[in-house]
C-alpha cells in the first residue's frame, strides 16, 4: 500500500490554464468538423493563411491540412504517408505537408490524426505557390470545388492599392461562391464580431510573445510552435481570444515571480528561423535546452499579428504575411524581433519542404546577422519528412553557435 | 539556303547567346533579360528594347550557392550564376515574373547578387479571369513599363505596341507552323529542333520569324520522310545537348511538345484591340494548360494527351526539371491521363548541372523498346 501511495499520480491539467484552453481549442477544431460533417454540414479544408474571417463568419466547419500534416509527422506517421504519395508519382522533393495531405485524401484515414473529409477547399497562396498546386490536386482527387484566393508575393515595401483591389475582388467573390456551395449566409454583423475577436486574439498573442523581451524570458519559445495552431485555425473565436489573454497573463505572472516555462537556466537567447522539424521536435528542443539555449522568438511571433481597423486593412494584413513579402521587409521584421528580445544568435532551419522560405534565407540571414551583430548558423532539415534531418549535423551546428555566442559574451568577437 | 544552312543559323544563335548579346550592345541596342516562364515581351519590344530570354545554362553552380540552397530549381540557380559571373554585363534590366516560388526567390537574391543589373518584378495574378484579374495584370504591366522607362529612358508608345503585338503574333504563328511541319520531317534532329526554339529567345523576333518562315518554306517543298519513333515531350526545358543526343541516337522523333521554353510560349496570340495594353492583359487571361498557371479544372493532362494523339505520338517523355514544384505536382495527373489513353510515359529527371546521362539513356532505351 505504501508503495502505491508513493506512485507518481497524474495531475489533471488546470482547466483555467492557457495550456489547457489552447489544447482544447485545437482538439475541438478537429472534433467540431467531424461532428458538423455527421450533421450533414459542409466542411472546408483551409490553407493556413486563408482569411479565417470568411469561414468563421459563415459558420463553416474547417480543417487545416497543414496542422493535420504537422500532427501526423510529429506522431511518427509521416513516412507511411509519403510512401503512399510517392507510389502515386509524387516526387520526394515536394513539400512534405502536401505529400501527407494528398496521401490522406486518397486513404481517408490516418489514426495519428483523422479529420473530416472536405466538401470545398479554401486555398490561399500568400504563404507559397506550392499551395495552389497542392489544392488543385486535392480538388481533382476529391472531385470538390476549390476557391483560390490569390495573394501574390509583394516585391515592394508597401501593399499597392492595385493589390488590395485585386484581393478584395476575390474575397467578395469567394463569399458568394461559398454561399452557393454551403447554403450558409454572410452576415456583416457577424463579420464585425469575428474581426473583433481576431484582432483581440492577435493583440494578446503579440503581447504574450513580446514578453520575451525580459531576461530571462518567461517562456520557452517552443511553446509558440504549439500555441501557433490556435492562431492559425481559431483566431476569430472568442475562446481563442480568452485563451491568448490567459497566456499573456501567465507570462506576465511568470515574469513577475521569476518563473519560466523554459525549464533550465537561460544562458543564451536565440531566434529560430523556419518551421519546426516536427518529427524531430524533441531532438531539436533538447539540443538547445541542454545547452541553456532558449529560443525566445520566431517570426511566428509576428506572423499572426492580424490587428486591423478596417476591411481594407484586413486585406493588407493578409498581403503582409511572412512569405508574401520581399527580402527587406522580411529582414526588418526579424531584426526588430532580435533587437526587441535581446537575441544573441540566429539558428536557421534550411527546410527542404519549403522552397520559398529557404530560397532567399542565406542572404536575408546574413543581413540580419550583420545588422544585429549576432552569429548565424543554419542546419538542414524538413518540417515533416524525417529523412531530411541529421541529428549529428544539428548537434554540431548548435554547438558551433553556442561557442560563438560564448566568445561574443566574453567580448572576443566584439 | 539549304535546310542544313538554315538549321546551322539557328544553331549558331542558340549556342552563342553571349555573342548575340555583345552584338546588340555593340550596335547601341539596350537589352532587357526576360526570366521564365512568361513575361510581357511585347511591351519591352515596343519600348525599343531588345528582350533576350534568361533561362540559364548548363554549367557548374558555384557562386549562386551563396544565395540558393541546393534544392532550388537549377534554372533559377544558373540564371543567378551567369549574372554573378558577369555573363549578362551590359544589359539594362532583368524582368522576373512571380509565377513560382523559385522565381520569387530569384528576384530577391538578384538584387544583392547582381546589383549592377536592376531587377524588375512582373507580378501576375493567378486568378487571371474577370475584371479584377485583368486590372491586376494591367497594374503589373504598368509597373514594368514605369520601371523600364526609369531605367532605360525609353518610353512606350501605343502605336508601337500595336506594331509589336503584330510582330509577336506573326512569330507565334510561324513557331506553331514550324512545329507542325517538323512533325513530318524526322530527318531534322531533336537537337536541331531545339535550336529553332532556343534561338527564339536570343534573336529579335522580326528576324527570327524570317528565319523560321524560310525554313518552313524549304521544308514544305521537301517530301516528308519516314522513320523514327514519334514522341511528345513535356517539361520546362528540353535543351540539353547530351539529352537531345540520346533522343537522336535512339531514333526518338519529337513530333509535339508541351515544353515551357518551346511551344507553350507560342500557343496564345494577342487580339487586336483599340487599347493594346488591354489586349495584352486579355492574352494573359486566355493562357492556360501550363504548370505555373492556376488550373482549377486540371485541363493540362488532357490537353497533352489530345496533342500527342493529334500528332500521332506513340508516347510522352516527361523531362522533369529537378526541384520544379509545379511540374512535379502535375506529373501524377499527367501520368494517369496518359496511362488511361494508352500512351506510355518515360520520366527523365534533369537539371542544369547534370553531366551523367546514363540513367536518362537507360530510361529512354527502355521506353523505345516499349514503343517498338
Amino acid at each position: 500500500m505504501a508503495e502505491e501511495v508513493k506512485k507518481k499520480t497524474h495531475t489533471p491539467p488546470d482547466p483555467n490554464s492557457a495550456k489547457y484552453k489552447l489544447g482544447k481549442i485545437a482538439a475541438d477544431a478537429y472534433k467540431d468538423a467531424i461532428a458538423a460533417k455527421a450533421r450533414g454540414e459542409k466542411v472546408a479544408w483551409v490553407s493556413s493563411n486563408f482569411p479565417v474571417e470568411i469561414p468563421e463568419t459563415m459558420g463553416i466547419a474547417t480543417v487545416y491540412p497543414e496542422n493535420q500534416a504537422a500532427g501526423i509527422a510529429a506522431r511518427g506517421a509521416g513516412t507511411r504517408m509519403y510512401e503512399e504519395a510517392e507510389a502515386d508519382g509524387y516526387s520526394n522533393d515536394i513539400c512534405a505537408y502536401a505529400r501527407i495531405s494528398l496521401a490522406y485524401a486518397k486513404l481517408k484515414s490516418c489514426p495519428e490524426q483523422d479529420v473530416a473529409m472536405p466538401d470545398v477547399l479554401l486555398c490561399c497562396n500568400n504563404i507559397c505557390n506550392c499551395m495552389i498546386k497542392w489544392y488543385e490536386n486535392l480538388a481533382q482527387d476529391l472531385n470538390i470545388p476549390i476557391i483560390m484566393l490569390d495573394i501574390p508575393f509583394n516585391p515592394d515595401n508597401e501593399v499597392s492599392d492595385a493589390q488590395v483591389a485585386y484581393v478584395k475582388g476575390q474575397f467578395l467573390a469567394a463569399i458568394q461562391q461559398l454561399e452557393e456551395i454551403t447554403g450558409k449566409r454572410w452576415s456583416d454583423e457577424r463579420f464585425q464580431e469575428v474581426m473583433n475577436n481576431s484582432c483581440r486574439t492577435s493583440r494578446a498573442w503579440l503581447a504574450a510573445t513580446a514578453m520575451a523581451r525580459y531576461t530571462p524570458s518567461p517562456f520557452n519559445g517552443f511553446d509558440l510552435l504549439n500555441h501557433m495552431a490556435v492562431m492559425v485555425t481559431a483566431r476569430g473565436k472568442p475562446e481563442a481570444a480568452d485563451a491568448m489573454e490567459t497566456l499573456l497573463k501567465e507570462y506576465q505572472e511568470n515574469h513577475e515571480t521569476g518563473k519560466s516555462t523554459f525549464r533550465a537556466e537561460e544562458k543564451y537567447r536565440i531566434m529560430f528561423e523556419g518551421i519546426a522539424c516536427w518529427p524531430w521536435l524533441r531532438v531539436t528542443s533538447t539540443g538547445l535546452k541542454s545547452r541553456g539555449i532558449n529560443m525566445v522568438t520566431t517570426i511566428y511571433a509576428d506572423a499572426f499579428g492580424f490587428d486591423y481597423d478596417s476591411f481594407d486593412n484586413m486585406i493588407r494584413a493578409y498581403c503582409k504575411v511572412p512569405n508574401a513579402i520581399n527580402l527587406e521587409t522580411s529582414r526588418d521584421k526579424r531584426v526588430k524581433l532580435c533587437k526587441d528580445n535581446h537575441v544573441e544568435g540566429l539558428l536557421v532551419h534550411t527546410n527542404r519542404s519549403c522552397k520559398l522560405w529557404s530560397g532567399f534565407m542565406p542572404e536575408m540571414s546574413r543581413q540580419i546577422g550583420k545588422e544585429c551583430g549576432i552569429p548565424v548558423i543554419s542546419f538542414d532539415g524538413d518540417q515533416a519528412d524525417p529523412r531530411n534531418f541529421s541529428e549529428a549535423q544539428y548537434d554540431t551546428r548548435v554547438q558551433g553557435l553556442t561557442e560563438i555566442m560564448d566568445l561574443q559574451k566574453e567580448g572576443d568577437l566584439a | 539556303m539549304s535546310v542544313q544552312e538554315l538549321l546551322s543559323r539557328f544553331h549558331t544563335a542558340a549556342a552563342n547567346p553571349g555573342a548575340q548579346l555583345k552584338q546588340y550592345l555593340a550596335a547601341g541596342e539596350k537589352v532587357v533579360l526576360t526570366a521564365p516562364v512568361y513575361t510581357p515581351e511585347e511591351l519591352i519590344h515596343a519600348m525599343g528594347l531588345v528582350p533576350m530570354g534568361a533561362w540559364g545554362a548548363d554549367l557548374p553552380l558555384e557562386e549562386s550557392k551563396k544565395y540558393f540552397p541546393a534544392f532550388i530549381c537549377s534554372i533559377m540557380q544558373s540564371v543567378l550564376e551567369l549574372g554573378m559571373r558577369g555573363a549578362y554585363e551590359g544589359v539594362s534590366a532583368l524582368v522576373v515574373p512571380s509565377l513560382c516560388d523559385s522565381l520569387k526567390c530569384l528576384g530577391q537574391n538578384w538584387k544583392y547578387a547582381v546589383p549592377s543589373i536592376p531587377f524588375v518584378p512582373m507580378t501576375y495574378p493567378q486568378n487571371r479571369w474577370g475584371q479584377v484579374g485583368e486590372d491586376f495584370t494591367r497594374a503589373g504591366y504598368e509597373r514594368v513599363i514605369a520601371d523600364l522607362e526609369r531605367i532605360t529612358g525609353q518610353t512606350l508608345d501605343t502605336k508601337r505596341l500595336v506594331d509589336s503585338i503584330r510582330v509577336y503574333n506573326r512569330h507565334n504563328a510561324a513557331m506553331r507552323r514550324v512545329d507542325e511541319v517538323l512533325a513530318n520531317h524526322p530527318e531534322i534532329t531533336a537537337a536541331q529542333r531545339s535550336d529553332i526554339f532556343k534561338s527564339a529567345f536570343f534573336v529579335k523576333k522580326e528576324e527570327h520569324t524570317t528565319w523560321v518562315e524560310e525554313l518552313i518554306s524549304v521544308l514544305e517543298g521537301t517530301a516528308p520522310d519516314m522513320g523514327g519513333h514519334k514522341v511528345m515531350t513535356s517539361g520546362i526545358l528540353c535543351d540539353s545537348p547530351a539529352l537531345l543526343e540520346i533522343f537522336d541516337s535512339l531514333g526518338l522523333q519529337i513530333v509535339a511538345d508541351d515544353v515551357a521554353a518551346e511551344s507553350r510560349q507560342y500557343r496564345t496570340d494577342c487580339a487586336e484591340m483599340s487599347d493594346p495594353l488591354a489586349a495584352l492583359c486579355d492574352k494573359f487571361t486566355r493562357m492556360d494548360c501550363c504548370s505555373v498557371l492556376y488550373d482549377p479544372d486540371k485541363k493540362r493532362p488532357a490537353s497533352i494527351v489530345a496533342q500527342a494523339k493529334a500528332r500521332n505520338a506513340k508516347g510522352v517523355v516527361v523531362v522533369l526539371t529537378k526541384f520544379c514544384d509545379p511540374e512535379e505536382f502535375d506529373y501524377p495527373f499527367l501520368k494517369r491521363a496518359c496511362d488511361a489513353a494508352g500512351l506510355p510515359v518515360a520520366l527523365v529527371e534533369v537539371d542544369r548541372q547534370m553531366n551523367n546521362f546514363a540513367q536518362a539513356r537507360t530510361a529512354l532505351e527502355t521506353f523505345r523498346e516499349i514503343l517498338s
